[in-house]
């Protein structure tokens, strides 16, 4: 008996031990570069060259202080009337600013971002495409990325331990049981047991094998593709969407391969494959498996989650570091509550007062 | 071996082995933990299927609305259809259409769910076996060259056609094959249309402007129930019916056999049996004509039993206000509308209130269209007959005759969407499309033209009608094409404001109707010569009622038979759903013994009908009326009445009601009480709000007079509301919004179209008429309708109420949930949170409004394609959890976000319920109780306002405005 409880001890010991990795808190100047990430690098780069509109390096330096903040709040107007914005507009055929819908306080910490990044040495060729990443890979808010022993995690261990009590009582040889049973722990412990010891339904950690071996971290991290260049549904609709193979398309019409590799993707060609036979009789778009699903009376929007500047990450985790998709959060009413208890961050005063977000309506309906 | 080994063999087994039992017990447990641990519990894999080519506006999760027209019937009324991810899942009313003006019936959103029958056809039928549309042309073709080589005559029969693009089909097809066109409405206006051609010389349905009319008598019209175009006249009407401060109101009388939702709210109302209908236009006449000076030959003296009085207020009422008047008459005698016609014209209304020159299209059909057809049929005289969207074996009088002589007809083709009564006597059937599937265009009224837009390509190997008729006329195109050169060449000449046709149709396309240049012409005069032809009704004989049969609100003409909303819609007056019944008045029920649900068989020459009695105040004395729609054999389970949730017996007495088509030509049927009952699916069983034993009546539904109204705002309203405030709880705080609702007693005439808008947007299930028995619908919004008898000849005095969840302040409900599954919201929404429901019920009990619903049962639709018009934005609930109106709580999220993603605040107007937005009266408004601009607000504070139940101090955000009805002085 003695033996089993100092096994039992042994084994809670390190759910006990591995206490909630605190949340660490998001400074001023990673949320600036979030912001940028979302706001701004779908057309521009700093110190990366001309993408839609001209790189940022060096822009704050070019134009006075409120001009640039002027423009930033309500380009349309700027564009309409300012000659320099005109002058602008012409240099880049055309194409105008979009209206971000920014405060003057989230615009003053771009341009310090901006400044920041400006600043910086520029990087190695090789490495250029990292250097922002490196730059955004702060530590995320994941109030449940770290290890929580959960009760029904316990519950199963303790029914292993009363498991091996009944068989100390009851069987003959009881070595040979209570040895069958600590090697169930153990196997319990170190396939998936680790892992899956929360709520059952609770998917946390979920990372099935796509149909294409689709890199969010070649994609979103190396590559710098906004997360809204694909998922564009999270900023119009509730739903965030997996892109259409056209899309994708976008790159690959031209992108067959990695980077200094030669001949086509196996991947990618299972993307070319479908393009291709897009109106034929076997026409079929990529069947994606869901990673992130909630229950049917819960109803999450991602656009107004958007609307309100939360970052992807926070959310879905460090995507841009992920291989293979993985679930992050427990996505579980309690960590939605954790954010919703902390108040919209950057929503302006007039949201603020329409928000209640603590109600269950806000969700449940 | 020897015995001794075995024995120690058999030793050392036990003794090594486990039991058999432990074994079993170390499996199950290891499998458990296993189980638990490593092959955790997921959720079925599920897939993501992306666009290959994502079209520019589809966007998942994402709703939009395109404006198209409403097919339901003839009234063509403009439809706002919502469309998520690809699926169609709502009708709701288009505010640009020129009749219509943002209402939209039950009726009408009720298609929404026939889109989704499994019923309708799913290929083209030949001799009812799946065919290819080419082997159908071509054996069409060669069933009409046969009727041409025999001699024999082509007939096509429609309902009256409101699309110019299908009737121009229609015509090319008749040209081609020597055809004529026979029009009938299986609630015709015929009589109406004949009238004017022997009054003022031009056959027409006029155009009738409820909206201009001061004072409006009505015979047996129920213009806002289911007569010709009732959104629209719904809409004119209530626009004179809320009463300002000035006092304009319009009048009302209503004269009619049975108490229709019109009756319900007239400002006087009186029983009058058909036979003496005619008699009493007449003597309104002479009242009118004496003061009128009219010069020509007095109409005879019919002997009626109406209360002079009465016609005098009337015809008082009508005389004071010349021009802006209106009589109708919802009669089938073309006497009693020449009568109708002659009155109109005393008055000067042609071309004020009801327009000749300008006409009605939607009620086409000729008296005697039919009964010529049927006899040409009978002679053999037809040798090919096609019929399209409209039911003649069922929906008539004469539909046992037309049934008998489709056997001589050679060949015999159905443009349908069902295999209905009528398509599976035909030879083949061309299956047509849905409204919401095909392109089409209307004319309901000259100056409107309307157009039909595709939400969803053809679910099934369907063709609309418009392509049928096009392929047999000899000049096959596509819909599309057809229609748009229609309105290439008629209406884009008229808008001068675009410059090319693409942009006239690119914004035709967006509104979905044009209202277009009425022609200004002199009113035909009124020919004193036609005043002829009446004669007194033959009295019924002795033991006989005089018989009544009427489309009901719900079922129409029985075409949406098989619609389990509308089966379960209860009837605004009757208040039965599932099924029809003969209504009795109070006088005749007692004297012949009857009571609610009570087996009485009707007879007369043309048939015998058994059906449930249903005592109804109001009916005429010696009268007995019928809802027609029902006992439909063709039309599918839900028209046959199957149970909805299986393990429940099948109703078997009287499956989906009586066809009483058969007898509804007849003037009187005999009765007689039978033995058995029938309970009655009845919605609501109590008609008064006078508390029985103590005799206390309680004003739940508020009403007053105008003259009252005018003298103190705050007439017929008591201001009881709980003057303390020693609420168990500390009160709410709403900081944000508050949010509010206001009804306006007044507007509201009980149509039940917010019912239907509340069960399409909530995803509210229908539970089938053992369980409406049993007090267990769901529907979240239910209006409620009291009885106030008065003396005298008139009444009942009806008030309407719609009842949604009052969401207190102080809730009840909230209490005493022991899961804290309903709780307040920061906003004063009562929530409900499903997930969190356990089903104790005990919300329910505490609930002063009975407006929560529990499932009993996992309601869901017995035709799994009906699941498609789910609402994605709201949770189906299972088994066992409480539901109720949220205030639409997922439209103002929408309305939220969108006003975050525009950076701006939420503003009057973002939230529109469901229920508000479709109601023809315009009697909904929601809004924040909070702002004080809002109109809400407004009408919150007004005196004229007070809460249901507000004794109780439960606070709740429902408003009421107390109901004026029209009443002189005296009657006050």
């Amino acid at each position: 008996m003695k033996t089993l409880l100092i096994a039992g001890i042994l084994a809670a010991g390190p759910l006990v031990l591995s206490a909630a990795a605190q949340p660490k808190s998001v400074t001023p100047f990673q949320q600036h570069a979030a912001l940028f990430l979302m706001k701004c690098a779908k057309c521009h780069t700093i110190g990366g060259g001309r993408r839609v509109g001209p790189d940022l390096r060096g822009a704050v330096d070019r134009h006075p202080h409120d001009w640039l903040i002027g423009f930033i709040m309500d380009p349309d107007k700027y564009l309409d009337s300012d000659p320099v914005a005109k002058s602008l507009l012409a240099d880049n055929d055309g194409v105008r600013m979009e209206n971000t819908h920014l405060t003057r306080e989230q615009v003053e910490g771009l341009l310090q971002f901006i400044k920041a990044a400006s600043d910086a040495p520029l990087p190695a060729p090789r490495t250029q495409s990292e250097a922002p990443t490196e730059a955004l890979a702060f530590k995320v808010r994941m109030p449940n990325e770290g290890m929580h022993p959960s009760i029904p995690g316990i519950v199963v261990l303790l029914l292993i331990l009363a498991l091996a009590a009944f068989l100390w009582q009851v069987g003959e040889r009881r070595g040979s049981a209570v040895a069958v049973v600590l090697a169930l722990a153990a196997a319990y412990w170190s396939f998936g047991g680790r892992r899956y010891y929360h709520l059952l339904g609770n998917e946390q950690g979920y990372s099935p094998r796509q149909p294409i071996a689709f890199s969010h971290a070649l994609h979103a991290g190396t590559l710098q593709i906004s997360c809204l260049y694909c998922h564009s549904g999270a900023q119009r609709s509730d739903v965030a969407g997996v892109p259409a193979l056209n899309v994708c398309m976008n790159c690959h019409r031209s992108v067959h391969q990695l980077a200094g590799e030669s001949g086509t993707s196996p991947e990618i060609a299972k993307v070319l494959a479908a393009w291709d036979g897009r109106d034929g009789p076997k026409a079929r778009t990529i069947p994606w498996v869901r990673v992130h699903h909630l229950p049917d009376f819960v109803h999450f929007s991602h656009r107004v989650h958007v609307a309100n500047n939360i970052q992807c990450q926070e959310c879905h985790g460090p995507v841009q570091k992920m291989t293979q998709m993985r679930q992050a959060a427990s996505l579980s009413m309690g960590w939605c509550i954790d954010c919703h208890r902390e108040g919209p961050g950057a929503a302006p005063a007039h949201w603020k007062r329409v928000g209640g977000p603590l109600d269950c309506s806000a969700c449940h309906w | 071996m020897t015995e001794e080994e075995r024995r120690r063999f058999e030793e050392q087994d036990l003794k090594e082995s486990v039991s058999r039992r432990d074994f079993l017990k170390i499996v199950a447990a290891s499998f458990a933990a296993l189980a638990t641990a490593g092959c955790k519990l997921r959720p079925p894999k599920e897939k993501i299927l992306p666009y290959v080519e994502q079209p520019e506006d589809a966007q998942p999760g994402l709703a939009r609305w395109y404006a198209s027209t409403c097919g339901g019937c003839s009234a063509a009324c403009g439809a706002l259809v919502k469309s998520r991810d690809g699926r169609p899942i709502k009708m709701e009313g288009n505010p640009e259409h020129p009749l219509s003006r943002g209402g939209l019936c039950a009726r009408g959103q009720a298609t929404i769910l026939d889109l989704y029958d499994g019923q309708r056809l799913m290929h083209p039928l030949s001799g009812g076996v799946q065919a290819s549309w080419t082997a159908l042309d071509a054996e069409v073709e060669r069933g009409l060259a046969e009727a041409a080589r025999a001699g024999k005559k082509v007939r096509v029969l429609t309902e009256t056609v409101v699309s110019p693009s299908l009737q121009a089909a229609i015509d090319a097809f008749c040209r081609r094959h020597g055809a004529e066109h026979v029009v009938y409405d299986s609630m015709s206006c015929a009589a109406i249309i004949e009238a004017h051609g022997r009054t003022h010389g031009t056959a027409v349905l006029p155009h009738y402007h409820f909206d201009r009319a001061r004072a409006i008598v009505s015979f047996d019209a129920d213009f806002l129930g289911t007569w010709i175009s009732p959104v629209e006249y719904t809409k004119a009407w209530t626009s004179n019916r809320v009463p300002d401060r000035d006092g304009l109101m319009s009048w009302h009388a209503q004269f009619e056999p049975r108490l229709s939702v019109t009756g319900a709210n007239a400002d006087l109302r009186a029983a009058l049996k058909p036979s003496e209908q005619a008699a009493a236009i007449l003597a309104l006449g002479r009242l009118i004509a004496r003061e009128r000076g009219w010069k020509g030959e007095m109409p005879p003296v019919l002997p009626h039993s109406l209360d002079e009085s009465l016609l005098k207020r009337a015809a008082d009422k009508l005389l004071a206000a010349p021009r802006r008047s209106l009589v109708v008459c919802g009669s089938q005698d073309p006497a009693a509308q020449v009568a109708v016609n002659w009155i109109n014209d005393l008055l000067g209304n042609y071309n004020q209130t009801m327009d000749v020159c300008c006409p009605s299209f939607q009620r086409q059909g000729r008296s005697g269209a039919l009964e010529g057809l049927v006899r040409e049929m009978e002679r053999g005289e037809v040798g090919a007959l096609v019929v399209a969207g409209v039911n003649p074996a069922y929906d008539n009088e004469l539909a046992g005759r037309f049934s008998n002589a489709m056997k001589k007809v050679k060949f015999s083709a159905a443009v349908s969407e069902r295999q209905d009564e009528t398509a599976s006597l035909c030879a083949v059937t061309a299956a047509a499309s849905h409204a919401l599937e095909s392109w089409g265009d209307a004319r309901p009224s000259m100056g409107v033209e309307s157009l039909f837009q595709p939400l969803v390509s053809p679910f099934f190997d369907t063709r609309p009608a418009l392509e049928s008729f096009l392929a047999w006329a000899g000049r096959p195109a596509s819909a599309y094409d057809f229609v748009k050169a229609r309105w290439q060449r008629e209406i884009f000449p008229q808008r001068k404001e675009f410059a090319t046709f693409q942009a006239f149709w690119d914004e035709s396309v967006r509104r979905g109707a044009w209202p277009t240049g009425l022609v200004e012409k002199p009113k035909p005069a009124f020919k004193a010569d036609s005043l002829k032809g009446f004669s007194a009704s033959p009295k019924p004989s002795a033991g006989a009622l005089e018989f009544v049969a009427y489309p009901s609100v719900a079922l129409f003409d029985g075409r949406q038979a098989n619609n389990p909303w509308l089966q379960e819609l209860p009837d605004p007056v009757t208040k039965v759903s599932w099924g029809n019944y003969a209504c009795f008045s109070p006088a005749d029920a007692k004297r012949l013994g009857l009571e609610d649900g009570r087996m009485v068989s009707l007879s007369g020459p043309a048939g015998t009908a058994e059906l449930p009695a249903c005592v109804q105040p109001g009916q005429a004395e010696g009268t007995v009326s019928v809802p027609l729609g029902y006992g439909r054999t063709k039309a599918g389970p839900i028209a046959a009445n199957y149970p909805l949730v299986k393990f429940l017996p099948i109703e078997r007495d009287r499956p989906g009601g009586v066809d009483v088509y058969p007898l509804s030509a007849q003037p009187a049927v005999s009765v007689a009480v039978l033995s058995g009952s029938s309970e009655l699916a009845k919605t609501q069983t109590y008609d008064s709000m006078t508390v029985p034993f103590t005799g206390q009546t309680r004003d739940v539904a508020r009403d007053t007079t105008l003259s009252a109204y005018l003298t103190q705002a705050t007439a017929g309203n008591s201001a009881e509301e709980a003057a303390s405030s020693n609420g168990l709880w500390p009160r709410h705080k709403y900081e944000g919004h508050k949010w509010g609702l206001a009804v306006n007693l007044s507007a509201c005439t009980g149509c039940a179209g917010c019912v239907v808008a509340c069960q399409a947007e909530n995803n509210v299930p229908v539970v089938g008429k053992a369980e409406v028995r049993k007090r267990r619908e769901m529907h979240w919004i239910r209006i409620d309708r009291y009885f106030k008898e008065t003396d005298g000849p008139t009444g009942p005095e009806v008030s309407f109420q719609p009842l949604m969840c009052q969401q207190c302040d102080n809730a009840p409900c909230e209490t005493v949930c022991p899961v804290l599954a309903t709780s307040h919201s920061s906003e004063g929404l009562n929530m409900q949170v499903y997930n969190r429901c356990v089903g104790t019920r005990y919300c329910a009990n505490n609930c002063p409004y009975k407006v929560r619903r529990f499932n009993w049962f996992d309601y869901a639709h017995q035709d799994l394609l009906q699941n498609m018009a789910l609402n994605p934005d709201v949770t189906v609930r299972t088994r066992g959890v409480m539901e109720k109106c949220s205030f639409c709580v997922q439209r103002i999220y929408a309305a939220k976000f969108q006003a975050r993603e525009d950076n701006r605040r939420l503003k009057e107007g973002d939230v529109v319920p469901a229920c508000a937005q479709s109601c023809p009266a315009d009697a909904i408004v929601f809004g924040d109780l909070n702002d004080p601009q809002s109109r809400v607000s407004k009408l919150a504070r007004d005196e004229h306002s007070y809460r249901v139940l507000s004794e109780l101090g439960v606070g709740p955000s429902v408003f009421y405005q107390v109901k004026v009805r029209n009443k002189d002085e005296e009657k006050a």
